[in-house]
């Protein structure tokens, strides 16, 4: 409460004196920020997804407006963290930090991070109409912010959302797509899925790593009351709430293509476009793939809706990436990073952005009836984003230790090599081996998550 | 017959070569080495004796004696890791050999020249295609729905098979892999062996017998049997960091089913950032792949007169 109270408060503060400025400043702000920039570069990394290709589509623009170079050097998800930290602890040419929401802890506690504030207190460089709060306020404080302090901009954006056949669905006699949890498994599931014909209802993402620790086994904590953690840092994981979710999790594998533990991201969304699953759910990011004809079978049968809701409410999964500006970086490549990541990040090319293929974190732009009408993902996104759990999985710098031990015993539990609950144990001693040595328990750290 | 047509001429002197000259030419080979590969030992072999974490700068990076080395004989995940890496050298090693072995004894057989050339530059490819690619090739392959192997059951009439989901058919799916990739190693090995067989050696122990098992085991296997070394050290040093293709086959996956040794130490290293505990195995599978070395040189390496 505390924290986004102080997050509320930069908002405020970043606000109020961007207010102050005159109108006059407003026009081509940009191109007179950057005069004495041009020729400085910007160096990132991106990664290959939809929305980087999108960014990477309307780049000439800002180029061209700035004369700033922006180098970026794409890499596949699993290596980009490795690469930064290598690149921030050399301190090498990296001047702009791609932040995932699980890395913020580790990125600002290490200081490689410049606050916002910091650099929206240079007014020559700091858009007018900047507006920390048009972002969704969820996205801002989950992937932006640690401890209170905004470090960076929300710039690729997901929520988790119910795609659906909805050809499938209304053949097996449903004209909507389930609302609950209990509704999925017990009425649509066995309906939906006939292993005789390769049809199955459902297709979860569950291959070992932060597949599994996030999209799998997180999704069934916080829907059914279940968290990783309790209050004291403890693991929560035994708790009569986290062990229905994730009983449930093992309940629903009658309805999944057999192998689904081994399944990624690109083999979940092709076993929902190419007609073997009836139902997926898949960050918002992937609506792009589904809905092109190249890539998909699904025609006008793509449907979207919000996650199901379990006994505790609606709580999808959550995920997405901040641009920040390193601090390894020079004064002068600071400023020209900070002009990017605003205009990447900004509410004048946010439609141009959606257009292009990426989900922008700006409040505004889905508004836009002509969005709205275009892209089906919009509502059921902007719903999930109304609620959600910020540390829907922590965001300290221990994750990626813990992400591994989930990952490894999650994928034993759902392959039936040990019962939920011994699994569930054992994660939950390993993890706290792991919170003991960072110093959570001794009063050293700060219960952040 | 004058003199100087029967005596050489004295030899001038070589102007330009001295003393030195020979360390000129061995230095950039020695320099190459010292950085690349002596260097990264010793940073690894004093890190492993530090607390030495780059994602936790703030706390230092302290002198803690032999603690990473307790932490990591006390670990439970290195020990399994390690079992799984032997077990899994134990499965594809003896495969390997018998099927090189056929293979070069099929190379060796007189006639049939051109095939036999186009038969060995083919079997380079395998072994010139990077690990990465070839987990990749391997995933294809072993897709439940759409892999080739599946397929390949199908017309023989079994069922598909979950390769790459169920814990045996994922630890299968990365032996046949490994064993595709390194047949062919240890076919030009033997070949090789074969070739220095003398011929006419060979041409009187056929007269002698008939029986070919009799020709390997008293004429032809003597000549293997360094090249049976070479493949054993090789092997077993590769097998200890083979990363790549099970990497991006499994990922350690589905739970530690092909969670090989090489994957843990990557993910010590590279995820959790702990290069003190990791460069503190690295050292101790450095030490288990010079005993195993020295183990093979003197059970099995013979010179043969």
């Amino acid at each position: 409460m505390k924290r986004a109270l102080r997050i509320c408060a930069s908002v405020v503060a970043l606000a109020a004196a961007t207010a102050a400025m005159p109108v006059a400043a407003m026009a081509d702000w940009l191109e007179e920020a950057a005069k004495p920039l041009k020729g400085t570069e910007v160096n990132g990394i991106f990664l290959d997804r939809p929305g980087y290709r999108a960014i990477i589509k309307l780049l000439p623009e800002f180029e061209k407006k700035t004369g700033i170079k922006v180098n970026y050097e794409i890499v596949p998800y699993e290596n980009a963290r490795e690469k930064e930290v290598l690149n921030f602890t050399s301190r090498g040419d990296l001047t702009m930090a791609l932040v995932d929401l699980v890395w913020i802890g580790e990125f600002a506690e290490n200081g490689w991070l410049v606050p916002v504030e910091d650099l929206a207190k240079d007014k020559a460089i700091t858009d007018p109409n900047l507006k920390l709060d048009g972002f969704f306020p969820l996205l801002l404080e989950a992937f932006g912010s640690w401890g209170g302090t905004v470090y960076g901009l929300p710039f690729d954006n997901y929520s988790g959302l119910l795609f659906y056949n909805s050809c499938k669905l209304k053949e097996a006699g449903f004209d909507k797509p389930p609302a609950t949890w209990a509704e999925f498994k017990d009425v649509y599931g066995p309906k939906l899925t006939d292993a005789s014909k390769n049809q199955y209802a459902y297709a979860l993402q569950s291959r070992r790593g932060e597949t599994q620790s996030a999209d799998s086994f997180m999704r069934f904590l916080w829907p059914f009351g279940g968290s990783l953690l309790n209050k004291d840092f403890k693991s929560n994981l035994n708790s009569k709430e986290s062990q229905a979710g994730l009983t449930f999790r093992q309940d629903l594998l009658k309805y999944m293509p057999p192998g689904v533990v081994s399944f990624d991201h690109a083999e979940a969304v092709n076993a929902l476009a190419q007609g073997q699953v009836a139902m997926i759910t898949e960050w918002s990011a992937f609506y792009s793939t589904l809905a092109d004809p190249a890539t998909s079978k699904l025609g006008d049968c793509l449907a979207v809706a919000p996650e199901p809701a379990g006994p505790a409410g609606r709580l999808p999964a959550l995920g997405g990436f901040s641009l920040a500006v390193a601090s390894q970086a020079s004064p002068e490549q600071q400023k020209a990073t900070w002009l990017f990541i605003q205009w990447a990040t900004s509410e004048e090319i946010a439609k141009a952005y959606v257009d292009a293929g990426g989900v922008s974190g700006r409040m505004s732009v889905y508004n836009d009836p002509e969005v709205k009408a275009k892209y089906k993902f919009v509502e059921p996104m902007v719903a999930s984003w109304q609620a959600g759990v910020p540390e829907y999985r922590p965001r300290f710098p221990a994750w990626p230790a813990i992400s591994e031990i989930v990952a490894e015993w999650g994928s034993k539990i759902e392959l039936g090599e040990v019962s939920v609950e011994a699994g569930a144990k054992e994660i939950g001693t390993r993890m706290e081996e792991i919170l003991g040595k960072e110093g959570y328990y001794d009063g050293k750290k700060k219960l952040l998550q | 017959m004058s003199d100087t047509t029967t005596r050489a001429a004295p030899a001038k002197p070589n102007r330009g070569y001295g003393r030195w000259t020979p360390a000129w030419f061995l230095a950039p080979a020695v320099l190459t080495l010292l950085l690349i590969g002596i260097y990264p030992t010793l940073f690894a072999l004093v890190t492993s004796f530090r607390r030495y974490n780059i994602t936790r700068p703030r706390d230092g990076f302290p002198f803690i004696g032999f603690e990473n080395y307790v932490n990591v004989l006390t670990d439970s995940t290195f020990w399994s890791s390690l079992l799984l890496t032997a077990k899994f050298y134990v499965t594809v090693l003896p495969i390997q050999v018998v099927l090189g072995l056929v293979v070069a004894l099929l190379l060796h057989k007189p006639g049939m020249g051109m095939l036999k050339s186009l038969a060995r530059v083919t079997l380079v490819v395998p072994l010139a295609t990077t690990y990465a690619v070839v987990g990749l090739i391997g995933r294809l392959i072993f897709n439940r729905d759409f892999g080739v192997a599946n397929q390949f059951l199908g017309f023989v009439g079994f069922g598909p098979i979950d390769w790459l989901s169920t814990p045996n058919g994922a630890f299968a799916a990365i032996v046949i892999m490994d064993v595709w990739q390194w047949t062919p190693f240890c076919a030009l090995i033997f070949l090789a062996g074969l070739s220095m067989v003398p011929g006419e050696i060979e041409e009187a122990a056929r007269l002698e017998t008939s029986s070919k098992l009799a020709l390997l085991r008293h004429v032809q296997l003597p000549y293997l049997l360094p090249g049976l070394t070479a493949v054993m050290i090789l092997r077993s040093a590769d097998v200890l960091k083979l990363f790549d293709m099970v990497f991006v086959m499994t990922r350690g996956g589905p739970g530690s089913a092909t969670d090989l040794i090489s994957i843990y130490i990557q993910r010590v290293g590279f995820r959790i950032f702990d290069l003190g505990t990791a460069s503190a195995q690295a050292i101790l599978l450095l030490i288990l792949t010079i005993i195993i070395s020295r183990l093979y040189i003197r059970l099995l390496y013979r010179e043969v007169h």
